[in-house]
């Protein structure tokens, strides 16, 4: 195998970077792009490339869940079998395609021209059952769609460059504004053109012009505005964290690693109105100091990363990125940095590590990112609907942002729904609606009129809620005084007849899965749940496994480096405290009851 | 100077120092796997956790840095209680394979475990199964089943030696230590990763299954293998024998010493010991026949009386040809003895050229105490070389060539040694091990090694430190400095009775040396001290 043909792209990669070794994921991502894979010699010559020990080099590619460390198949079907996709039926649906291709997950067919693969959330739930052929999402799909289903395999089956089989999906994708969606009517997305039609980038170049980096934060300060990615953290108080008259540059880093299962809206906004953010971008760069900005994607999103960098090249050419924006005398340049499957780096200090071309494994606080982030650099990190949300408030004042939400979080929210609901999709609220009008009104009820069991409010980390406590506004403030978190606006719905074995064990097995390894309660407690739900579900369950399953999730609670131990540990204790009765039954019986009528029946 | 309470106890500590560290020096101990002084902070192994006032979680001591007022308990109910879970994550996927584990006795599971765990064990699942018995190096072997993760021994190949070998694969409860395919722990400090290892992870392979490490003794040294002088400790075994061959030291440990070596020492230092029970000198010898130079065992009071009859006959002209790797006591009683009295000159051998060195610790010159013969003037400046008092032992100008263990033919070649064995020089030889010289000598007098003798080595950067006695000498074998007293009994030296102990000779030398003014046997302590600076020093310095 050589590698001259790629030496020159190499090197302008390596040049997009302070540091070599950031290159590392995009390195890889280039050999995997023209090799399919990342044999011993592309790993020794990214490791040579980047001046790191090959060691380092084999740690991330076994970190991350896309790259392929062995030669697979020509193509590549990703059946996602998170939870969003597992109630409407994606077990059925990766048998059928197991069947249709003759291959189980993990397996090449013998003429090398698909691999098939299990993976977790890809956070396109709203089209969820869903999978994903390359690059290409497909959804929604189910076993019994036959049509569809043959339609995919013989995609798989197919040369990469044929023209595809399958539907191009049409998700509900809500385009009412007034926020975040009001551009998102078009599937193929708003361009320069379109988006300063309609005065996009009149707020960046007010703030340019006229305001002083002090009373952009003030503003979005006094809008309210709050962490969209999950947190609910004030975004303009992050952003004073930044010091004054620092010597080190400063870096604005955008969390575009949307992967909480239950989650669809970043993604909308990269592939529908990705101006938006860019000018949110501006902003937010202006008002902490950075010149430098990074947009940090989930390596599965290929199209929105793909239309990112098409915004991205328009925005260099029409002179709102580089060296002088608009004339303003103010630079700044955006990278596009491809992360490569691993949940964790949703985390901003993991994101950081891996943009630093590690692993994607967190970091102690302190220090905190403000002051030392990325390459050691005062570091800002926002989501991306938090970022696509300054432009607005920038433009039409901070009041009107904040009169659309509650009195301590203004705007909008998109909001994911998914599950048992009879209309899936994404649709932008005030963060003071309901989640009963969020899933009666939006969402059209429960699927085909059964009762509601449960909902996961803010993405699979978040505690569920049952039937009786869903008349509660969806800001952050009201979701977590109920004993919740609005999360990452996930709303996962489950019908009556949704076994709480089986949705823990999904829970269960996306952690595990997803650990980084890094703290022994969570590297060590995710897997002992894992397994221990297993067997329960697997029949051979103990009613001390409850007990156990509750102490262990409270071992691993408060006592690592980030939260992803809650997130791992809440659905364990809110599932089992909520739906004792259920879980007890299944042990006893050794299969799943899940409605009360059907318990009643068995213990009778 | 933040002050800070801990366990009830109130610290002041400068601006910077975490509560592990204030917490030392209080000497309360905190447990810890992933945090090491001498590494970058991880944070992973959460083992440290303690409870802090008005805090909703459980911090790490390893990074929390302590500030005024700051209210630590480190054995709340609480903190108990969350070192104790930690301890059960740590132990869920641990194989529990002690009886045949080379850590078992100096395990931080199992000491953790009596200390702070003493919980019933909950996990029943199958536990993750991965590799051992992985002879990842010449000296380390890994067993990834038993290792925690902590990540020292990553952190050390990428700090200390940047060579970057190890690496943490995969995530999750599959993440995995190792190396990367194919290669090899070998870069010249490798075994330092089985110290630092918390567990029985990485082991070394020259220790593998030879004694539980309940049986060793240790007693600490300093390292002869160059002038470094790494501070060590040595484990040993005096009443075992079959435990490992009959070999009586079973291994080498560095040990801190902030000045020298830190916490490390380098690989041909620590298994650079096999000499000291392989081939040595355990008889006094004597040639019985001059035409075949063929020698038979002798006694001490026959050597000691042949030799000082030797030197003590009138006019008698001696030369001798010391060594690096004798203590500053041996040396200064040799000078006192053989020199200031008898009148012999002292060459020192240089050190051969090309030893391998680096920029951390490996020093090009393999004898331990060069500069304390510097110190003591030896060789002084009209000493001849070694060589030139071969030759005049070859051409008759010598009656006496005392040679301390050296072998004359990498000295100045085989010809020219035989020539000077068959002369009427008397040849004595005193070392510790066998070679070539040893069997041309009149006299073999068996040296105890630097282990089998207390006393002071100086190393490359002036600093005087004390090398430990931790084994008997061997076979007949004596202390230099003993039979230097004999001699001097002998030839009517006027040698002090007190210089039969490292102590008295170092006082003594104290007071004749001035680099070692001020100083004494007892003041240098376990961590060394440093000379004064010397005209002769300076000298040899500049030349």
């Amino acid at each position: 195998m050589t590698f001259a043909h790629l030496e020159a792209r190499a090197d302008e990669i390596i040049g997009l970077y302070e540091y070599p070794r950031a290159a590392m994921l995009p390195l890889m991502w280039l050999v995997q792009a023209d090799q399919g894979w990342i044999s011993p010699e592309a790993e020794g010559w990214v490791a040579a490339r980047l001046g790191v020990a090959i060691s380092r080099v084999r740690e991330v590619l076994s970190f991350y869940g896309m790259f392929r460390g062995e030669p697979m198949g020509r193509r590549e079907l990703k059946v996602c079998t998170s939870l969003s996709c597992r109630l409407r039926g994606s077990e059925a649906l990766l048998e059928t395609i197991e069947d249709s291709l003759g291959i189980k997950p993990g397996e090449t067919t013998p003429n090398g021209s698909v691999t098939l693969t299990k993976v977790e959330c890809l956070c396109a739930c709203e089209m969820s059952p869903m999978v994903q052929l390359d690059e290409r999402f497909i959804g929604p799909v189910t076993a019994d769609d036959t049509g569809t289903v043959a339609a995919i395999t013989q995609d798989a089956r197919s040369e990469p460059d044929s023209p595809a089989a399958s539907p191009e999906p049409a998700p509900f994708i809500d385009s009412s504004g007034p926020v975040l969606s009001t551009r998102f009517g078009d599937p193929e997305g708003v361009w320069f053109d379109g988006y300063t039609a309609q005065g996009g980038y009149e707020a960046a170049r007010k703030v340019l012009t006229s305001l002083k980096p002090e009373e952009v934060i003030e503003q979005v300060i006094a809008a309210n505005l709050r962490g969209l990615g999950g947190a609910g953290f004030p975004a303009g108080r992050k952003w004073s964290f930044v010091p004054k008259n620092t010597e080190k540059p400063v870096y604005l880093v955008v969390n575009a690693d949307e992967g909480e299962p239950g989650t669809s809206k970043d993604r909308h906004v990269m592939e529908r109105d990705p101006h938006a953010l860019l000018e949110g971008m501006l902003i937010a760069a202006f008002a902490i100091g950075a010149h430098k900005a990074y947009i940090y994607i989930r390596g599965e999103y290929f199209r929105p990363a793909q239309r990112l960098q098409r915004a991205i090249d328009e925005a260099y050419a029409q002179g709102w990125l580089g060296a002088d924006v608009a004339g303003t005398g103010f630079a700044l340049d955006v990278v596009v940095h491809r992360g490569a499957g691993a949940y964790i780096c949703g985390e901003e200090t993991a994101l950081l590590s891996s943009l630093e071309g590690g692993k994607g494994q967190p970091k102690l606080k302190p220090p905190f990112p403000a002051i030392s982030g990325l390459f050691g650099c005062p570091t800002i990190v926002n989501n991306v609907e938090t970022i696509a949300c300054v432009p607005f408030i920038l433009r039409h004042g901070p009041e009107r942002f904040a009169a659309i939400g509650t009195e301590k979080q203004g705007g909008t929210r998109l909001f994911c729904l998914s599950g048992h609901v009879e209309r899936p999709g994404v649709f932008e609220e005030p963060v003071g609606v309901t989640l009963r009008e969020l899933i009666e009104e939006r969402g059209g009820g429960v699927r085909g009129g059964k009762r509601l069991k449960g909902v996961i409010p803010g993405g699979i980390s978040a505690r569920i809620l049952t039937a009786e406590e869903i008349d509660i506004a969806m800001d952050f403030d009201s979701v977590g005084a109920a004993g919740s978190m609005a999360g990452s606006a996930g709303v996962i719905v489950m019908d009556e007849d949704t076994c709480m074995v089986s949705t823990l064990d999904s829970a269960a097995h996306f952690y595990a899965d997803e650990s980084c390894g890094q703290c022994s309660p969570c590297r060590e407690g995710t897997g002992w749940i894992h397994r221990i739900v297993k067997r329960i579900g697997a029949g051979n369950g103990k009613l001390s496994d409850l007990d156990d399953l509750l102490t262990i999730s409270h071992d691993m609670e408060g006592r690592t480096i980030c939260v992803f131990s809650e997130a791992a540990a809440w659905p364990v204790q809110s599932y089992i405290a909520k739906f004792r009765g259920e879980f007890e039954d299944f042990i006893r019986s050794g299969r799943s009851l899940p409605s009360a009528s059907a318990r009643e029946v068995a213990h009778a | 100077m933040p002050e800070l309470s801990i366990d009830g106890r109130k610290v002041n500590v400068p601006e910077g120092t975490t509560v592990i560290e204030a917490a030392e020096q209080l000497g309360i101990f905190v447990p810890r796997y992933c945090y090491h002084p001498g590494l970058s902070t991880a944070g992973n192994c959460r083992m440290c956790m303690v409870d802090v006032e008005n805090s909703p979680k459980p911090q790490i001591a390893c990074n929390l840095p302590a500030t005024e007022g700051m209210v630590v308990e480190t054995e709340s109910e609480q903190a108990r209680k969350d070192r104790a879970a930690v301890l059960e994550f740590l132990l869920a996927n641990h194989p529990l394979d002690c009886p045949v584990c080379d850590q078992a006795g100096e395990c931080d599971l199992q000491n953790y475990y009596m200390s702070f765990g003493l919980y019933d064990p909950r996990f029943g699942e199958q536990k993750v199964k991965k590799q051992k018995a992985i002879e990842v190096g010449p000296h380390v072997m890994l067993d990834q089943e038993r290792c925690i993760l902590c990540s020292r021994c990553v952190r050390f190949t990428d700090e200390i030696t940047k060579t970057g070998e190890f690496g943490i694969f995969n995530r999750g409860d599959r993440a995995e230590v190792g190396l990367y395919p194919g290669e090899t722990l070998d870069n010249p400090y490798s075994a330092n990763v089985v110290d630092l290892c918390p567990v029985g992870a990485l082991t070394e392979r020259s220790f593998r299954f030879k004694a539980r490490v309940w049986y060793l003794s240790s007693t600490e040294s300093v390292c002869g293998g160059c002038s470094r002088g790494c501070n060590t400790e040595l484990h040993h075994v005096s009443n075992r024998p079959h435990l490992n061959d009959g070999e009586r030291l079973l291994r080498v440990k560095p040990r801190h010493n902030p000045d020298v070596n830190q916490w490390w020492m380098c690989d041909e230092g620590r298994y650079g010991h096999d000499w000291i029970d392989v081939d040595r000198l355990g008889e006094v010898r004597r040639r019985t026949d001059e035409a075949s130079r063929r020698q038979v065992e002798s006694t001490w009071e026959a050597a000691l009386d042949g030799v000082g009859t030797a030197l003590s006959a009138g006019g008698a002209r001696v030369g001798v040809i010391a060594s690096a790797e004798l203590t500053n006591e041996d040396l200064f009683c040799l000078r006192e003895v053989l020199g200031a009295h008898l009148g012999a000159r002292i060459a020192l051998p240089p050190a051969p050229a090309g030893g391998t060195s680096d920029d951390f610790l490996i020093r090009p010159d393999k004898t331990p105490n060069r500069k304390g013969a510097t110190l003591l003037g030896i060789p002084d400046a009209a000493t001849p070389s070694a060589e030139a008092l071969v030759d005049a032992a070859i051409a008759g100008e010598l009656d006496v060539l005392w040679v301390f263990g050296h072998d004359l033919v990498e000295l100045v070649g085989a010809e020219k040694t035989r020539a000077a064995a068959v002369g009427e020089c008397l040849l004595v030889y005193s070392g510790t091990n066998d070679h070539a010289t040893v069997s041309l000598a009149h006299w073999v007098l068996p040296s105890a090694a630097a282990v089998e003798q207390d006393g002071t080595f100086v190393n490359c950067d002036g600093r005087v430190q004390r090398v430990g006695r931790a084994l008997a000498p061997y076979g007949d074998s004596r202390e230099n400095r003993r039979f230097l007293l004999e001699i001097a009994a002998r030839t009517g030296t006027p040698a002090r009775e007190d210089w039969n102990g490292p102590a008295g000779v170092f006082a003594t030398m104290a007071e004749a040396v001035g680099s070692f003014a001020g100083m004494s046997y007892e003041s240098i302590g376990d961590q060394g001290a440093h000379s004064a600076p010397s005209e002769a020093l300076a000298e040899a310095e500049q030349s």
